[in-house]
């Protein structure tokens, strides 16, 4: 029988984000300060060490001290989020938008995949741009089908981790935390390049020219 | 005066009752459409006081008392007043309270029990529109401003909840129990009714607040929270569109890579269970339960089991077979009946030497008495020889059947 740590342990090891809403007995444990040290003594026998993102409630491993191979993994990595980050956000917009309640997916939001394609459907501005993202090289929807597009979309973000599908039945996802690691590094982004996004939104509001 | 007083009071709720669908429709849609209603109708609300005409052009609305009642007992979160004036709810709660006392010292009972339930009505007008205020605060904030639906509107809404809040506590610090008690001095009513129950609702009040004021906060942080991620997620857009070559620079270059982009490999790749290990056995029968059964098959077009031509020859040759079969066992019945002698199976077998198996023989024999109806089995008696199973009891092994006719 695998111990609680043991199964934590299994889940960095095998790249997973884990958050509140992924595996909540998980991150319960390594919220508790005494285990976390517990697993970061044996994550560095790997030349891993624990991470965390979103005020430390995201956790994920990391490596402990970086040599060519791990570089090169890195950097590969680094081209793949920074390639996924413009179909992402504009999925987060539109089920934004869709949702009619302005509030941004964020850990923990629901989404009901009917719900969202009733107003896809009904709006020929949210259809187009759905068609748009699922063309993407990330969800590479081949479908002309706005149906086809939205779960392949969606079965894929949660292949990737951003969404979960608590019950197989129901067509309803919660988003996970590895939402708030994608936040992370777009506000990193707007740090490290003094993009200043936020004041780009503003200004684009009162010029009256959102998009 | 008080029968007229009643009379009247009688009058107007029968008025409302009897225009229940009207009230109702102008406090939801806020005016009166006079064209659907009969004049006479109108004018008798508006002679009652229940509906007015603010100004000679516009439509007619529902008098705030009404619409403060129906706002009250219906909950009804489109209230977002908050009555403050505590100073001259107090200031008048001291005057009568001076009125009360004036009348107890010249002796004039019926005067002073007058001024004593009136006091009493608006201290308990008091505290009821103090914990209401609270109530309409907490309605507001448990549905999180569910009745507007832009975060900045929710901000707004949140920033003048806020300003009410704070102006209800300016309000309260009026409340000066000191001067209170001083007014009341060892009047027994006076004390419980001006100290007593204000100083309860005030202390329950101040706490309701308090915690009306950290959650108020604590909204306005997360509506800000979530505005600033919209406007990071639209900024983001917007500059890729202004910049579409636009790469963040490879951070993983770097000599200290940000912990937020250094995220190891996986080490454990996905597994399979080990149909041929002990200890994955549960594993794997959690596994086989979560499997689905389909009836429809997934199988594809299968040539060699396509539809063929049957050749019916060689059908009615297999029944042949076993026709010859039946058709022995007859001539064995036959036989029995025209000599009327016991013959064994296996003799019969012998004498006319068959072909067939001896036991397949024997059994269509056993097989054959059996398929005869019951009038005709009872011409016939069949015995069997053979003997136990030497070592599993209540097994008869038969080597042999009789026939003969009783």
């Amino acid at each position: 029988m695998i111990t609680e740590q043991g199964r934590i342990l299994e889940l960095l090891l095998s790249g997973a984000f884990v958050c509140q809403i992924s595996d909540e007995e998980a991150w319960r444990y390594l919220k508790t300060s005494g285990n976390s040290d517990k697993v970061e003594t044996q994550l560095n026998v790997l030349n891993r060490t624990l991470a965390t993102a979103s005020d430390g409630d995201v956790f994920f491993a990391a490596y402990q001290s970086l040599y060519d191979n791990e570089r090169k993994h890195l950097g590969s990595q680094f081209q793949e989020i920074s390639s996924h980050l413009m179909p992402l956000v504009e999925w987060l917009l539109l089920v934004q938008q869709a949702n009619g309640s302005d509030v941004p997916v964020t850990q923990g939001s629901a989404i009901r995949l009917n719900e969202i394609q009733t107003v896809i459907e009904d709006t020929p501005a949210f259809a187009e741009q759905l068609e748009k993202i699922s063309r993407n090289r990330l969800f590479g929807s081949t479908s002309t089908q706005l149906d086809g597009q939205l779960k392949q979309v969606f079965s894929r973000l949660t292949q990737l981790g951003y969404l979960l599908k608590p019950n197989a039945e129901k067509q309803i996802f919660i988003a996970t935390g590895k939402i708030e690691y994608l936040y992370d590094v777009l506000k990193f982004i707007d740090e490290t390049e003094a993009l200043s996004l936020t004041e780009q939104a503003e200004n684009a509001v009162q010029q009256g020219s959102l998009l | 005066m008080n029968q007229h007083l009643q009379q009247a009071g009688v009058k107007l709720l029968n008025a409302l009752s009897r225009h229940a669908d009207l009230i109702m429709q102008v406090y939801l849609s806020g005016s009166l459409d006079e064209s659907q209603h009969s004049p006479k109708v109108i004018d008798n609300l508006c002679q009652l006081g229940i509906l007015w005409r603010p100004e000679s052009d516009t439509q007619l609305r529902l008098k705030s008392a009404v619409r403060n009642l129906l706002e009250g007992s219906l909950h009804d979160e489109r209230n977002r007043q908050i009555d403050a004036n505590i100073g001259s709810a107090l200031a008048s709660l001291k005057t009568l309270a001076q009125h009360y006392k004036e009348a107890l010292h010249h002796s004039r009972y019926a005067e002073s029990e007058a001024h004593l339930s009136d006091l009493t009505e608006h201290v308990y007008a008091l505290t009821e529109s103090l914990s209401n205020n609270v109530r309409v605060l907490f309605s507001r904030i448990n549905n999180e401003f569910g009745y507007v639906s832009s975060i900045d509107a929710k901000i707004r809404e949140n920033e003048l909840a806020q300003s009410q809040v704070s102006e209800l506590l300016k309000q309260l610090e009026m409340f000066r129990f000191d001067e209170l008690s001083e007014q009341a001095g060892s009047n027994r009513e006076l004390r419980h009714l001006m100290v007593v129950t204000l100083q309860h609702s005030f202390s329950k009040v101040i706490q309701e607040l308090s915690i009306v004021q950290a959650r108020l906060l604590e909204l306005i942080g997360r509506f800000r929270e979530f505005k600033g991620r919209t406007q990071l997620l639209k900024g983001f857009l917007l500059h890729l569109e202004h910049k579409p070559d636009f790469k963040p620079g490879n951070y993983t270059s770097l000599s200290k890579v940000p912990m937020l982009f250094n995220h190891a490999a996986a080490l454990i790749k996905p597994a399979a269970v080990d149909v041929h290990r002990l200890e994955h056995e549960q594993d794997l029968q959690h596994l086989v339960g979560m499997i689905k059964a389909f009836n429809r098959s997934n199988l594809r077009a299968q040539p060699e089991r396509a539809a063929q031509n049957i050749q019916v020859e060689q059908q009615s040759a297999a029944q042949f077979a076993e026709d010859k079969l039946r058709l022995a066992v007859e001539a064995y019945f036959c036989q029995v009946i025209d000599s009327g002698q016991r013959l064994t199976a296996l003799d019969y077998h012998q004498q006319h030497e068959l072909e067939f198996d001896p036991e397949v023989w024997i059994y269509q024999v056993v097989g054959g008495y059996q398929a005869l109806g019951m009038e005709e089995q009872s011409y016939f008696a069949l015995d069997t020889s053979g003997e136990p199973h030497p070592i599993y009891t209540g097994n008869y092994i038969i080597r042999d059947v009789e026939l003969g006719l009783r």
